[in-house]
């Protein structure tokens, strides 16, 4: 592309007769999330994801949540599951828990090469699990920072998601996660994700349809 | 004693005089001194919305010759009211002199609902009719001026008359001046809903503030539901019952 | 995609004749406005949040220049390769060079109304490259060949019967059957392989926030997702206004996109890619390229009036709520952009010659600017557009009016500044206008309003008109 296209374009933008001033910002009001004190923000978390057919359980701590994946596990019948390595997995030693259930418990370490990857998370796994960066209550939505830890397709590819969302990591609205990723990492994270539920469409005959392309489901497994 | 001049649109000095005489009826009644400047015509609405504007300043210079001086206007079309309020201080965008005129004289020009209810502060004004109304929020009363109360309440105020909700009352009849000539075929499938909704709200007559609206509606209801009555609020405030319904 | 926005008469004609468009433009919209509604109220001020982006919008559109820059450098601090395109063809070579460069079969589509408004899929497929859309409504009128019925729903008046025949036919679906779901599902197992292989995706932008260069998406499938997960390429094509200023904007604005697009509090999926992988990850793209596309809009930029377009972020509450298109369904506006909006951007992108059915099948009616987030306004600008028409503006390419239709300007101008004249006029035509008046009215058809007579009746000129009365009864009063 030539360079010329870029001068151009801003050359015509800039000589534009620009008189006028930007609008002054209007007040706007805080959202009544803001105010939502612990147990208002979990029940909150609960009811909008259960809104988009999230479906939500709350164990006490990690031996209830690894009992709770147990149970999932065998509802499922599940073979093969790929785990993020992110800092709430990471304390409930999956691997040993895979080991114990007979499940071949799969992370991005395991394999070298980027296809090898990709095969297995796109057609070897039953299930995706995650830990959670942060958790919004707003809209029942699990903020997910990608990078070494936690592998872009695990939430994505496989058929079911499973997130594990500690009950301290739920805050009001998305601007208090972005506040916290922020300072954590120092600015934008290379690949930042917002989900809310389960992959869905109505294209067809405005008909809903979970899992279009992604998870059909989502399970949050509460911790706290 | 206040003192009013009347600005009677076009579509109502020549198809429909009968909204104008109302007018002037029921504000006299009320006590309202109403001038009638003769040198009136248009206020150019057609043009503006043609896009002539050259055209529509020529007409809107003569309109605020005419109008100028008059400490209250109104006027029973909130479209012709949205033109000279809203359109004229833009149209004379270049042109300083005319745009101060027309700036000040926009505060001064009033919807008839409005002026009744907002300015003379009055509800019931002594009018009767003896069945259900349903009210159409015409799309310049209703959004361009946000007038929707008022007229309302005029009608609640009615002895007699019982204002019935009404399906899609804000959505748009079809109308829009010219585009009900070019574009019939869509025009006429908004109107024809516009009467749906009308009948299935069982009121005995439709009442609204736009002359615009009222030749659309009451053209298709007397061709398909010749029972059924179109009134423009004025006609129905002033309470003759006659000439005005469709 | 073919440009038919001269057929807009007749193709509206057909389409309201059209009984399964019917049936969707009365079930989904009024759906979608209820939702709308009730998502909006969540807001502790609803009016305050679509005035607070209408601000957000009217600041892009006055900083435009500054804010694309701030994007430009603080997306190339992050490794995204930000590129230039002038024009439609200019973007399309790049996209296409990229592919060849790297070598890849096929890309996938995001949903993005700018690559139907360049023609990305053509100039892709034509010189060797598959191009696959990937939203699912995309991907079968992509399969069709139709231009899109509605922004959010673009395949959603089609009958299963046809999906299914043309999955049957091209493969996608193994036994036929009429589920939407299972049809979905057909989808989603035929797709998933692409992605699955995938070496180069290609998504629209949503938001590209200037503060941090952060490119936004949002969608509820996850087919940007992949785009943005598994191939080492990605593309995203922008138009040039879709900058915001900053994360605190772009959030803002995700809450109103999501909920006066599909009455959704939030969309399943909202990335926020600011540059390409990071060190260590498996997956995501080794490469991103945000193309920022001109294709006319520079030349706008200095139309004060018409520069308003650019507040637009593609929501399609005013589609959902404007009496036109929800007669008339997304086809008649000929081309990528479906009702108001494409009211107003179609003709400054194409030019007024062709496009003038647009913005003159508009009753005025302004709802479509009452639920803008952006602070459109619409009418305002419609009217503009009908001004620069008759002032036949070549900037706007537009060729003029009818020499006829402006002498009857002039005469009405010159007759409403004549008011003796003018009412001399008005009883020299009332004999003519009233031959064959019955009872009062009007009901046989008369050139020019025979199509106001097809279905509805005029009042005859009135006997006496207001002015005339008003005269009689002040001389009577004057004699007394």
């Amino acid at each position: 592309m030539p360079y010329a296209a870029r001068e151009d374009i801003l050359g015509k933008l800039k000589k534009a007769d620009r008189r006028e001033e930007a609008p002054a910002r209007p007040p706007l009001p805080p959202l009544t999330e803001v105010g939502w004190g612990t147990e208002q923000l979990i029940e909150k978390f609960t009811e909008n994801l259960a809104l988009q057919t999230g479906v939500v359980h709350r164990v006490a701590d990690r031996a209830g949540a690894l009992e709770k994946l147990t149970e999932i596990a065998q509802a499922e019948g599940w073979k093969a599951v790929m785990i993020a390595t992110d800092e709430v997995l990471a304390p409930l030693d999956l691997a040993a828990w895979g080991r114990t259930n007979g499940i071949d418990v799969l992370k991005a370490a395991d394999f070298t090469a980027r296809d090898a990857f990709k095969d297995a998370v796109f057609d070897q796994v039953d299930a995706g699990i995650t830990g959670v960066d942060w958790a919004v209550a707003e809209t029942g939505t699990v903020a997910l920072v990608h990078d070494e830890r936690q592998p872009r397709l695990v939430s994505l590819a496989p058929i079911l998601n499973v997130v594990v969302v500690p009950v301290d990591r739920i805050l009001p609205v998305y601007e208090q996660a972005l506040e916290r990723i922020l300072a954590a990492r120092g600015g934008m994270p290379a690949h930042l994700n917002l989900i809310t539920g389960p992959s869905m469409t109505a294209d067809i005959q405005a008909t809903p349809f979970k899992g279009m392309h992604g998870p059909r489901r989502v399970i949050a497994l509460l911790i706290g | 004693m206040r003192r009013v001049s009347l600005f009677v649109p076009c579509l109502v000095d020549l198809l429909l005089p009968e909204i104008g005489e109302a007018a002037f009826a029921l504000l006299r009644r009320l006590g309202v001194e109403v001038v009638y400047h003769e040198a009136q015509t248009c206020c150019g609405q057609p043009a503006i919305n043609a896009g002539y504007l050259p055209q529509a300043r020529k007409v809107a210079r003569h309109f605020l010759k005419v109008f100028g001086e008059d400490e209250a206007i109104v006027c029973p079309a909130g479209s012709c009211v949205v033109t000279v309020k809203h359109h004229y201080p833009e149209l004379f965008a270049d042109e300083p002199d005319w745009r101060t005129r027309a700036e000040s004289l926009a505060p001064r020009v009033y919807e008839l609902s409005q002026y009744l209810v907002d300015v003379l502060g009055v509800e019931d004004v002594g009018a009767t009719f003896g069945g259900k109304i349903a009210y159409h929020e015409a799309c310049h009363v209703l959004r361009g001026l946000g007038v929707s109360e008022q007229p309302k309440k005029l009608v609640r105020a009615v002895t007699g008359a019982e204002l019935v909700p009404l399906n899609a009352a804000d959505v748009c009849c079809g109308f829009g001046g010219e585009f009900s000539l070019q574009y019939p075929d869509i025009s006429e499938v908004l109107v024809a809903e516009k009467t749906e909704n009308f009948i299935n709200s069982q009121a005995d007559a439709l009442v609204l503030c736009e002359p615009g609206c009222f030749l659309n509606i009451s053209g298709y209801v007397h061709r398909h539901h010749p029972e059924k009555k179109v009134f423009h609020l004025a006609t129905l405030l002033a309470g003759n019952g006659k000439g005005g319904g469709a | 995609m073919k440009i038919r926005t001269e057929q807009f008469v007749e193709i509206a004609r057909e389409e309201m004749k059209n009984t399964r468009s019917k049936a969707f433009l009365g079930l989904l919209p009024p759906v979608i406005n209820a939702m709308r509604q009730i998502s909006l109220a969540t807001f502790p001020d609803p009016d305050a949040a679509q005035a607070y982006g209408a601000a957000i919008r009217g600041e892009v559109v006055t900083r435009l220049p500054e804010l694309l820059e701030e994007f430009e450098r603080n997306a190339t601090a992050r490794g995204t390769k930000v590129v230039w395109a002038r024009t439609a063809a200019e973007a399309n070579a790049f996209v296409l060079d990229l592919a060849k460069k790297k070598g890849v079969a096929y890309v996938t589509k995001g949903k993005s109304m700018l690559s139907e408004e360049i023609g990305l899929n053509d100039a892709l497929i034509d010189n060797g490259v598959d191009a696959i859309e990937t939203d699912l409504g995309e991907f079968i009128i992509q399969l069709l060949k139709r231009p899109p019925f509605h922004l959010i729903g673009p395949a959603v008046n089609i009958a299963v019967e046809e999906i299914r025949d043309l999955f049957m036919e091209k493969g996608i679906l193994a036994e036929p059957t009429e589920d939407p779901v299972a049809l979905g599902y057909a989808a989603r197992l035929y797709l998933r392989d692409k992605f699955h292989r995938l070496e180069m995706g290609v998504t629209g932008v949503n938001m590209a926030v200037a503060e941090t260069g952060t490119i936004v998406n949002v969608e509820n499938e996850g087919n940007i997702r992949f785009a943005k997960s598994s191939p080492r390429t990605q593309v995203s094509i922008m138009s040039l206004e879709k900058v915001v200023p900053t994360m605190a904007d772009a959030l803002h604005m995700i809450r109103l996109l999501c909920r006066n697009g599909t009455g959704q509090k939030m969309a399943s999926y909202i990335s926020f890619d600011t540059g390409p992988r990071a060190a260590g990850e498996i997956d995501g793209p080794e490469e991103v390229y945000c193309v920022i596309v001109d294709n006319g809009r520079a030349d706008l930029y200095d139309d004060p009036v018409a520069r308003d377009v650019f507040r637009c972020i593609r929501c399609g509450a005013c589609a959902n709520i404007c009496p036109v298109y929800t007669k008339i369904g997304g086809y008649p506006y000929g081309w990528a952009y479906t009702g108001p909006m494409g009211q107003l951007l179609t003709p400054l992108l194409l030019g007024f010659s062709g496009t003038s059915d647009l913005f003159r099948a508009c009753t005025l009616c302004g709802v479509c600017k009452s639920v803008c987030p952006a602070g459109v306004d619409h009418p305002r600008m419609l009217l503009y557009y009908r001004a620069r028409d008759a002032a036949g503006d070549p900037r706007l390419r537009s060729r003029g009016r009818p020499l006829k239709e402006r002498t009857l300007y002039d005469l009405f101008a010159w007759g409403a500044t004549h008011p003796r004249l003018w009412r001399q006029g008005a009883k020299r035509m009332r004999p003519r206008v009233n031959r064959g008046a019955r009872d009062g009215y009007l009901s046989r058809s008369v050139e020019p309003l025979d199509g106001w007579f097809r279905s509805r009746d005029l009042p005859e000129m009135a006997e006496k008109t207001f002015h005339e009365r008003w005269k009689e009864r002040e001389g009577h009063k004057a004699k007394a």
